[in-house]
């Protein structure tokens, strides 16, 4: 495991968050971060945003909706 | 098929069921395999119905009106209920109907919504560009991350709304549904390095967008200012 530097912790931090990076450069940007507090507080913002717009767009389906697609759904098996 | 997509009303007095007026349209869909069990509608029910909630919002955020997006819902649902018989059970349910939606989505309200976007800003390296977020200090950045943790859903949503349509999309999929990449590329049909491009840079117009809202508003570290 060895430090990657801020540059390649930079252009590959969004993959390490979401874990599409492999086991060595994922144990290298984990060692820099470590190390780095710049680069820490990069991956808090981009963190922050990740939970932000989830949190945010949460919706409930009208419940006229979920009686609507029932209706259909008995439709459509009708005419099969 | 659809007949009133420009039709914006907050209220729910307008869901409607097209199905009266629109037997025809069904006609194109896959038939029913004849051997599938009687009881597939109380399986795909069971299984599938719980996304609803899931797919409204997405719909919500893919069409930004109440009414377009119940009927793309219950257009998703139609369709998937008429292919519920190729739907592989044990593999991902979720991915499966979110291509369904995502593929009637743009069939259907793409073409009438044109935006004035076009794509070749997709071929463009964007990550080495960071530039002004990237040389921004240390406090700087913790003071974004609290700023941002601070806004209202309202805001988020609207700054999410005004970025093009396929790095929304993107950023969607991966930030709220927290899908995988490979599984975004097969639901957009574009190769992942598309899909990392444009993730990127859609999270970095909504962090600007986001940062601009707080600079004004006067949102501090603190969140001492509505």
């Amino acid at each position: 495991m060895t430090d990657c530097g801020c540059e390649k912790a930079r252009k590959d931090l969004e993959e390490y968050l979401r874990n599409e990076v492999c086991r060595t450069a994922e144990a290298d940007i984990r060692q820099h971060l470590e190390n780095c507090p710049g680069c820490r507080d990069e991956a808090l913002v981009s963190k922050t945003l990740t939970e932000v717009l989830a949190r945010s767009c949460k919706e409930a389906a009208p419940e006229e909706l979920r009686e609507l697609v029932m209706v259909r759904l008995r439709e459509v098996q009708a005419t099969h | 098929m659809i007949a009133t997509l420009d039709r914006v009303d907050a209220s729910h007095e307008h869901l409607r069921n097209p199905s009266a007026d629109d037997r025809g349209a069904n006609v194109d869909l896959p038939s029913m395999d004849d051997s599938q069990a009687p009881d597939a509608r109380a399986q795909f029910e069971e299984q599938a119905l719980p996304y609803m909630d899931q797919l409204y919002a997405a719909a919500m955020r893919m069409t930004r009106n109440p009414a377009d997006a119940a009927d793309l819902v219950q257009e998703t649902f139609v369709k998937a209920f008429a292919s519920w018989h190729t739907f592989r059970q044990g593999t991902n349910l979720k991915a499966w109907l979110y291509r369904i939606l995502t593929n009637t989505y743009i069939n259907t309200y793409r073409k009438k919504q044109r935006e004035p976007y076009q794509s070749p800003i997709d071929e463009l390296e964007d990550w080495q560009l960071g530039g002004a977020t990237s040389t921004t200090s240390t406090t700087a950045r913790s003071a974004e991350a609290e700023a941002i943790d601070h806004m209202p859903a309202s805001v988020v949503k609207d700054a999410l709304q005004s970025i093009p349509e396929d790095f929304r999309l993107a950023v969607y999929l991966a930030d709220v549904e927290g899908f995988a990449y490979q599984e975004i590329a097969d639901i957009m049909k574009t190769p992942i390095g598309t899909v990392m491009s444009r993730l990127h840079r859609g999270r970095r117009m909504l962090r600007e967008l986001l940062a601009e809202y707080a600079q004004e508003r006067g949102i501090t570290a603190s969140g001492s200012t509505k």
